[in-house]
């Protein structure tokens, strides 16, 4: 345990808050943490996926029979064995556990095999015969809409969510500017690139079907695979493996079907694990998106905007409009506005599903509406910070969808951005810029969960479902809840993690909500804690909790009695002192007479993230370098400092990759030309220029005392600080994600 | 996938393994390009020679002439504090190869023994006019490397033979620059050596990234002249160099951007050659070799 002060290793938190020791590092660093890749049982054999050799097309015939046939093979599973397979219920139509038909993009799993050994299950894989009558490919938001649509959108078959909103008065705002800015941008698909790959272990016997799998959300994989499958959901157990590494990848039910399919068949425990060019064949990563923006200034104010956003939504899109409906309105930004209107189409193409990738679609959304801003304040000869105040939301502030705004610290941190930026300034050499990022988020504290609380003599435990991603918010944050709530020392409550016939109910570790949702949750269990004991020692005075030699005691006052003697005689034989509370967050509303079509997302507590960056570009070759970042995340109250630098550091990291370097690509026949890491590129160390942390506290969020989530906020404005800082450098405009040297190049005209 | 793998002891017991069955055979140096082409089945060898225990790793200087043994692990050459004082663009191309972990395996005869469009070593070795000592049982031969390179991963190495040397006539003034996405672990879009030799004063300049081959541009060093080139003359000779490199476009470029590269790195190789030309001593002076000579720190591209 160390303070932070003057850290030699980065980042800069103001105050010297003592850091926990991450509970989950014995057991990584020693190698005994056992991730989905890990898992073994006896007699376990292996299973390999058999892909869709088409990005479109409709199957024609596919023959089992050369994989039978091959040594090792202990099952070979297609659409037409899973009657025999699975129980007679209701299957989720929409997601069929493989395509009896259609194919809708390159390498969809078609049928499934497992074998002794894993080089066995892959070469049965690759016996399966796939015999396919190819269709027209739609590979790209072009191949629907070569420009926006006009009254005929909606009716395109490719459209899958269509979603519009306004309000005010927009055309007189237009008629009456003294200027309209008008800029298109676009994005490219970006991957989570988790270290591990998507992995589990199946296992069904005569009651139960058992999964353990690396995962974000048990209740959600058991929930989503019972669907497809038909069970009813106490049939299906989903048990946690280690996760190495979610970044939303890993939030829904994605390999559990068919490794459970497969178990059953050959009824023996089944692993299944992607290689990691399966990983990016795959998909369920973002996609591409083009933006239209439109705003009218006014005596040098924002007076009326018009968005308009198509996203390439892949084979089929997770919440149908909860990606357009969620993400559009990231594009108007924090800022008020008189007058807007959104409109935006999610399209059908072959690539893989859409899936979300750390606050999804938000770093893209921002660098597209951040970019914008930045120009109009150019254009009008504004400092661009001082032209952000001027718009910014503020506590009380009603966004475009109609939401009030409760205590948000942009402002506060867009001052000491703005600070910063002075004195940056003063250094900067030739063709070096500075650039600020603005993002929010709505951190997910909608979604619920329930916490378990046990006390006994000698210990303190959570009971929870869920295994840590790797961010510490379950192993670090879950329990310094308890430990601050009950004034114990960090370190002295466990947690313990149980599958999902044992745990608590929990919505899953996503949407920066797991301390700031859960931890709510687990704030009100150990608040009973404190209460009951308080009753049983007949004081009204706040109880706190002491370890003294391994026993834990109760302190009120000048009171203070070993737990032992608190607890009735069964609590001291059983299970201790047993408290469950929950977290059912109330959802946000948003004002339903501004929207026109579609369903459009209430967000629930408001976090703001605001990032400075500078950068030195080549004139000649347009190659960017990142020379630092400071980021003001606005975070509410530190629980621990040290989570609060790690996630933004490792924010920065991930939104420079995002930035400049990240971009997955496809050919026109639906293939993705770079799976692999070669040429998908995630910054190398090297690459990450010095990041400092300066959190702006004060402005209280709805998690446990006034915290607010903070997985996802701070990559938010990473791509928009770089690009608005290329700007400033070059007086270029780069209009398209990643800013990669040869798109610069092109905006700097040098070909 | 299944081999047999040996690990001889001497180049005459290597020999007689390369000898056994040669068509089936791999070899294996520090296996970076190797284990890769063997995971996905682009090589299937019934038998792996590993070259681990046999001695070529010594960096040997007679006179002017410098000799490599094609063992010697990358980082180990980079780390040479003669080679980086005689010969610092050798030093650096060699950092610019993958990352530290992978130079600790990867070997100077690999490197080569791969002939890849994208060795960040070839385009230098070339304008350095690098010769390979190749040996069989009982043979020996001497290649100019753009006689062994023959194509896209293609070289001129007979069944048996394996390289044991590669040899640099004379440091000469030069220079290697490249450009790539990311600082390590990348693939250059392009990189560009350039030499002056030091008695016909010639230019050369070679050009790596993506032609099949390196290859060396003629017409652009011509337009350099003799003797060091007026500012007039670096500019024509960029501007040819980009016209007439045989490009094209693929996943990590567009052919008007490399040709935008091969211009802008020309340029700037062709000036830091220039600049040094005159101040690199041809022989170590025993007062230079006590001083430690660190290469500029690379970075994710030499052309910032
Ligand atoms: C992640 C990654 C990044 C990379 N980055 C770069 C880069 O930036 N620049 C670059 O130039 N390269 C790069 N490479 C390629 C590679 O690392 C180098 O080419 C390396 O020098 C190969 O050496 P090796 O000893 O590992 O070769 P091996 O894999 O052992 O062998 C390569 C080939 O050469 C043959 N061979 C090896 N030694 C001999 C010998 N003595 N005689 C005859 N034939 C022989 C082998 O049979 C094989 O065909 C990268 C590779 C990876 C995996």
């Amino acid at each position: 345990m160390h303070g932070l002060r003057g850290d030699p290793a980065g980042g800069r938190i103001a105050r010297d808050v003592e850091a926990v020791t991450r509970r989950d590092a014995a057991a990584k660093l020693r190698g005994t943490a056992e991730f989905g890749t890990d898992l073994e049982a006896p007699g376990m054999v292996w299973g390999a996926l058999v892909g869709s050799t088409v990005a479109h097309g409709r199957l024609r015939r596919l023959d089992l029979e050369p994989a039978r046939r091959l040594p090792g093979v202990v099952a070979v599973v297609g659409p037409s064995e899973l009657a025999g397979l699975l129980p007679s219920g209701k299957r989720d139509a929409e997601r069929p556990v493989f395509p009896e038909s259609i194919l809708r993009y390159r390498h969809e799993p078609v049928a499934a095999v497992a074998a002794r050994t894993l080089a066995e299950a892959r070469a049965a894989a690759r016996a399966v015969r796939v015999e396919v009558d190819p269709l027209p490919v739609v590979s790209e938001i072009e191949d629907v809409f070569p420009e926006w649509p006009g009254e005929e959108g909606p009716r395109s078959p490719h459209v899958i969510a269509h979603v519009r909103a306004n309000h005010g008065d927009v055309d007189g705002g237009f008629a009456r500017a003294e200027f309209v800015h008008r800029e298109v941008y676009r994005t490219n698909g970006v991957h989570q690139v988790a270290l591990e790959p998507h992995a589990c272990l199946a296992e069904v016997n005569d009651t139960t079907w058992k999964v353990t799998t690396s995962t974000q959300t048990p209740f959600g994989v058991r929930e989503d695979t019972a669907e497809i499958l038909g069970l009813k959901e106490d049939q299906l157990v989903v048990d946690g493996s280690w996760v190495g590494g979610g970044f939303g990848g890993k939030a829904a039910a994605f390999l559990e079907p068919y490794a459970l399919v497969l178990a059953r068949a050959c009824r023996k425990p089944v692993r299944l694990a992607l290689t990691y060019r399966e990983e990016f064949e795959l998909g369920r990563t973002t996609l591409p998106s083009i933006v239209w923006l439109d705003t009218a200034v006014r005596g040098g104010k924002m007076t009326a905007r018009r968005v308009r956003l198509l996203l390439d939504a892949g084979a089929s899109l997770p919440g149908r409009d909860f990606a357009t409906g969620y993400a559009i309105a990231f594009l108007l930004g924090p800022y008020e506005v008189p007058a807007f209107e959104l409109e935006g189409y999610a399209l059908r193409t072959n690539k893989p599903p859409f899936g979300p990738h750390r606050a999804p679609l938000a770093p893209q959304t921002a660098f597209i509406g951040e970019s914008h801003i930045d120009s109009i304040a150019r254009r009008l000869g504004r400092d661009p910070i001082d032209f952000r105040l001027a718009h910014v939301w503020s506590e009380g502030s009603t966004t475009p969808l109609g939401q009030k705004v409760g205590p948000f610290g942009a402002a506060e941190a867009l001052r000491r951005a703005g600070r910063l930026a002075a004195l940056w300034r003063k250094g900067l050499k030739p063709h070096q810029g500075v650039g600020v990022g603005v993002g929010f988020w709505g951190t997910g504290v909608g979604a619920g969960g329930e916490a378990l609380l046990r006390l006994t003599a000698d210990d303190l435990s959570v009971l929870q479902v869920e295994h840590d991603i790797g961010n510490g918010s379950v192993v670090v944050g879950l329990p310094a809840v308890a430990e601050r709530v009950l004034g114990l020392p960090s370190g002295t409550v466990r947690v313990l993690t149980a599958d999902t016939a044992s745990a608590p109910y929990d919505s899953g570790v996503f949407g920066s909500r797991t301390v700031a949702a859960l931890g709510q949750a687990v704030e009100k269990a150990a608040q009973q804690i404190g209460t009951t004991l308080a009753k049983r020692m007949g004081v009204r005075a706040k109880v706190r909790l002491e370890v003294e030699r391994g026993q834990f005691f109760a302190v009120a006052g000048a009171k203070r009695v070993a737990v032992r003697e608190l607890l009735t005689p069964d609590e001291r034989r059983g299970g201790g002192l047993v408290v469950r509370d929950r977290h059912y967050g109330k959802p946000g509303t948003i004002d339903d007479a501004r929207v026109r079509e579609g369903t459009f997302y209430a967000y629930h507590d408001f976090a703001a993230s605001v990032h400075l960056a500078q950068v030195e570009v080549d004139r000649e070759t347009g190659a960017v370098r990142v020379m630092r970042a400071t980021a003001f995340p606005d975070v509410g109250t530190i629980l621990d400092p040290e989570m609060v630098r790690s996630q933004v550091e490792g924010a920065v990291v991930m939104g420079l990759g995002t930035a400049l370097s990240e971009e997955t690509l496809w050919g026109p026949d639906g293939r993705m030309l770079n799976p692999g890491l070669l040429d998908y590129r995630i910054p190398t160390l090297g690459d990450v220029p010095p990041i400092e942390v300066d959190p702006v506290e004060g402005f209280a969020g709805a998690g446990p005392f006034g915290l607010k989530g903070l997985g996802e906020p701070p990559i938010i404005p990473v791509p928009a600080a770089v690009a608005n800082a290329v700007a400033d450098a070059t007086g270029a405009r780069v209009t398209e994600l990643p800013l990669t040297a040869e798109r610069v190049a092109r905006a700097l005209k040098l070909l | 996938m299944s081999f047999s793998l040996a690990t001889p002891a001497t180049p005459d017991e290597a020999f007689e393994f390369l000898a056994q069955d040669p068509e089936a055979t791999a070899i294996l140096a520090g296996g970076t390009d190797l284990l890769l082409d063997l995971e996905e089945g682009l090589v299937r060898p019934r038998t792996v020679v590993s070259l681990r225990r046999l001695p070529w790793r010594e960096i040997r200087w007679n006179g002017p002439r410098l000799t490599i043994g094609s063992l010697a692990p990358l980082a180990d050459l980079e780390a040479d504090a003669g080679l980086r004082r005689r010969l610092p663009s050798l030093a650096k191309a060699i950092h610019a190869v993958g990352s530290l972990a992978l130079r600790h395996r990867a070997t100077l005869g690999g490197n080569l023994g791969r002939a890849s469009p994208a060795s960040d070593l070839i385009p230098l070795l070339l304008v350095l006019d690098a010769r390979l000592s190749l040996v069989r049982r009982g043979d020996r031969r001497e290649l100019r490397l753009d006689e062994f390179i023959v194509g896209s991963r293609r070289t001129a190495l007979a069944a048996g033979e394996l390289i044991e040397s590669v040899t640099i006539p004379a440091p000469l003034p030069s220079e290697y620059l490249w450009q790539r996405v990311r600082l390590a672990n990348d693939i250059s879009q392009v990189g560009v050596a350039v030499a002056r030799g030091t008695t016909t004063s010639a230019w050369r300049i070679a050009l790596g990234g993506v032609t099949p081959r390196s290859v060396r541009l003629p017409s652009a060093e011509k337009l350099l002249g003799p003797g060091l080139p007026a500012p007039l003359a670096m500019e024509l000779a960029a501007q040819e160099a980009a016209q007439r490199a045989p490009f094209t476009t693929d996943k990590r470029a567009t052919e008007a951007y490399r040709r935008r590269l091969v211009y802008v790195l020309v340029k700037r190789a062709v000036a830091a050659v220039a600049a040094s030309a005159d101040a690199l001593p041809e022989t170590p002076s025993p007062s230079r070799t006590a001083k430690k000579s660190v290469p500029a720190k690379a970075r994710s591209t030499s052309a910032r």
